[in-house]
């Protein structure tokens, strides 16, 4: 599956600088529909209102972690296919895991450049292509 | 110079939210400090120091993102029970703090941060390795090697194989599926990663000890504490805002509705112009004239309403000085927050952050008494410093109010006259607010009496000046054994300076109507020779009086007629000027490149008359040797 250019992102982050920055490094890569929430609860809010296709989210944050957002998201019949791809600023095996058992189609660990973001994404369409 | 070339956008965007982020972990760590095992408090601290290292990783501020990620996992093994809350921890946690905050400051000055002091990264290792007294059980550390304490990775960094990683925990299936998986088959792929993790972590260890490129500043690296402390309050001015969009929106709004009614005087000039003067053409700009007013007023409103702050934000800061205050002198000191949400314009607020600063230090070093002292008096151990802002009226008002032992009139008289600053006849004059005013002399705090914690050097004169210069003033109230309350009284704005206009011949000037005290006649025959210069007695104080024109150097055509009180910082005498032309609030317009000395800026009269607004200070300042000094101690009655 090409990546669509319009395809619609969601960014989870409760610090808002780093919304910013996802954000502009999405932009750089072409993909400029993105929309933001401040927490998982937030997120998930706004993806029962439907229209997106993918979420990045933030692992660490108040009110709903990362980690629950992703297991919501799988839990749910209606997001469980969408891809999400978690940023962390651990490199822990622990995280890792949890991650990958909880269904996460990505894992970036911050800081990161486009060019890896790029990399992420590619391999995430690449899989969904095949699905 | 910077750093940050085209990330400089970020970088204020972060600090801003880091700054707040910080304060909100400095409030959090005095509320830890009463409840050391609330996990919510650890779970939040822990949360801030990690938001604020993910972010630092984007700027390469590696130093800070060691500094936080060393914090972080301390209070990671805080809230896994894993280590325990000791007060020495805390010492250590608190200088982490100050040293990611002095890190902003760096970066507020757009450079890299230098390392964070050696002691602190060590006592930081060091409790994470179970080092300090009665901090961890040696079995918990030896579960966690080396990786805990190394840093994360820098920019290049290639965290472990996801995808591999991924294959071999959901074994090829489709991610949506997000099938659950066995514990053997997490453990069978927990292998190669962990290869990865120990080579991501010697990168990064070689990085660290690589010296930093960013060494240039050695003539800029902070001497000392103390130093350091003030760069960073200098450097801590902002020249960003955020405001509410619901506020930006009512800009844009009233403009639009001012741009309609000046379309609308447009068509209605072009009549007039035509010929047409009915009654029905004038109401209507009439109206339409009345209805521009009201607009611009709600526009001006709007736009200072813009730059308008919560000045809890800068409150935010002040629970942790004075705890680290009171506990460096063994005090029990707790500094209750009020009216947060008052605004305040925000150049003020941060004017006002070293007056308030300085107030609260001198509550908690001189206002509150020992434990001990306290309990003897049949006080609570703890005290109570109370910092309250509210908004009375077009002014803002701010209170430091403390429960201790109060101020002594007496006393303050005493140590001014030893102090040499008044004479001993002159104390005999001072009633008891004018006594207690006497602290605001400059030599009256002594560095005997500064202690070294309390405040470089810096003695309440100028507090009072600083105070002064948001035009603003400062009173004292206080009970002996009961407590002394300071009161500071600010304009709402300093955009809009509310004058007095006074006339010399046809000329009006403008005063600042905050050093006006009264107006009064001048009566030729009551003006008495005091050591030839001219002074009156107005209800027993024996004032200097001072001609406007001579102020100026004009040529004194006929003595003035009207006299006007006038208090300065240093001073109090009488302008004698030649009439008046009311009050008005002037907005003041600089005149930064040709300003005159004794000019503070112009303004514009409502009949378009340009009005010099005069600097009372300087002109004084020129004229030094035309007011007694004796007048000083009257000076004081003011505030």
């Amino acid at each position: 599956m090409a990546a669509d250019p319009k395809m619609k992102f969601l960014v989870v982050d409760d610090f808002s600088t780093m919304r910013r920055i996802v954000r502009n490094l999405l932009k750089e890569l072409g993909f400029t529909n993105v929309d933001e929430a401040e927490d998982g609860a937030i997120a998930l809010q706004k993806l029962q209102g439907g229209g997106f296709e993918f979420v990045v989210t933030d692992w660490n944050m108040p009110n709903m972690d990362g980690l629950t957002l992703l297991q919501t998201i799988r839990a749910t019949p209606n997001l469980k296919h969408l891809p999400v791809l978690m940023i962390t600023a651990e490199a822990k095996k622990e995280n890792i895991i949890a991650a990958a058992q909880a269904g996460a189609s990505g894992y970036i660990v911050k800081p990161f450049t486009a060019g890896t973001l790029s990399e992420k994404l590619n391999k995430i369409f690449e899989k969904m292509g095949q699905a | 110079m910077s750093d940050f070339g085209g990330m400089e956008d970020l970088l204020q965007d972060f600090l801003q939210e880091a700054h707040d982020l910080l304060s909100d972990v400095d409030n959090k760590l005095v509320d830890l400090e009463k409840m050391p095992d609330d996990r919510g408090l650890l779970n939040d601290i822990f949360r801030g120091f990690h938001t604020v290292k993910g972010g630092a990783g984007f700027l390469n501020a590696t130093e800070l993102v060691t500094l936080c990620h060393l914090t972080e996992n301390l209070f990671d093994r805080l809230r896994n029970g894993e280590l325990e809350l000791t007060p020495e921890l805390m010492d250590v946690i608190m200088a982490a703090t100050k040293g990611v905050r002095d890190m902003f400051g760096e970066l507020g000055q757009m450079v890299q941060p230098q390392p964070a002091d050696p002691g602190v990264i060590a006592a930081l290792q060091g409790a994470l390795n179970g080092e300090l007294p009665g901090v961890a059980s040696p079995a918990v550390v030896e579960q966690q090697p080396a990786v805990e304490a190394s840093p994360v990775s820098g920019m290049v960094s290639d965290e472990p194989d996801w995808a591999a990683l991924h294959a071999a925990v959901t074994g090829q299936q489709s991610v949506a599926q997000g099938e659950l998986i066995t514990k053997a088959e997490t453990e069978a792929a927990v292998a190669p990663i962990q290869a990865t993790i120990a080579a991501t972590a010697v990168t990064t260890g070689a990085g660290q000890s690589a010296p930093s490129p960013f060494g240039r500043r050695a003539t800029d690296r902070p001497g000392g504490q103390p130093s350091a402390a003030r760069r960073s309050e200098e450097r801590g001015r902002e020249n960003t805002i955020r405001v509410d969009t619901s506020r930006l929106d009512q800009v844009l709004n009233l403009s639009g509705e001012i741009g309609l009614t000046k379309n609308r005087l447009t068509s209605l000039r072009a009549d007039i112009l035509a010929g047409k003067n009915d009654s029905e053409t004038l109401h209507a700009l009439d109206q339409a004239v009345s209805q521009l007013d009201l607009l611009v007023s709600d526009l001006q409103n709007s736009v200072m309403k813009t730059r308008m702050q919560p000045i809890g934000r800068l409150f935010q800061k002040y629970p942790r000085i004075a705890r680290d205050l009171a506990r460096q002198l063994g005090k029990d000191v707790e500094l209750v927050l009020a009216g947060e949400e008052t605004e305040v314009d925000k150049t003020m607020i941060e004017d006002l952050a070293d007056p308030l600063i300085h107030l609260i230090r001198n509550a908690v070093d001189h206002g509150v008494e020992m434990p001990e002292e306290r309990q003897a008096a049949g006080k609570p151990q703890k005290s109570l410093v109370r910092l309250e802002a509210r908004q009375e009226g077009d002014h803002i008002v701010l209170i430091i109010a403390d429960d201790g032992k109060g101020m002594s009139a007496e006393r303050i008289r005493a140590k001014a006259v030893e102090k040499g600053l008044i004479s001993e006849e002159e104390a005999n004059t001072l009633d008891e607010r004018q006594s207690l005013n006497l602290i605001f002399l400059p030599g009256f705090s002594t560095k005997s009496q500064i202690s070294d914690v309390s405040g470089r050097g810096v003695g309440m004169d100028v507090v009072k000046t600083n105070i002064q210069k948001l035009n603003g003033s400062i009173e004292i109230r206080s009970e002996p054994g009961k407590g002394s309350v300071f009161i500071i009284s600010l304009p709402l704005t300093l955009a809009i300076l509310p004058v007095l206009l006074v006339l010399l011949g046809d000329q009006p000037f403008a005063l600042p109507l905050s050093l006006v005290r009264e107006i009064l006649p001048i009566e030729q025959q009551r003006i008495q020779e005091v050591g030839g210069k001219e002074t009156l007695v107005v209800r027993g104080e024996v004032l200097p009086v001072i001609s406007l024109a001579r102020l100026l150097g004009w040529p004194l055509e006929r003595p003035p007629e009207y006299g006007v009180f006038m208090q300065t910082a240093e001073r109090s005498f009488i302008l004698g000027v030649d009439s008046f032309a009311g009050r008005d609030d002037a907005v003041i317009k600089s005149l930064e490149d040709f300003r005159p000395r004794g000019v503070a800026g112009v303004t514009t009269l409502s009949n378009g008359q340009i009005v010099l607004i005069l600097d009372m200070k300087e002109l004084l300042a020129d004229l030094g040797q035309h007011i007694s000094i004796g007048s000083s101690v009257k000076a004081l009655d003011f505030a």
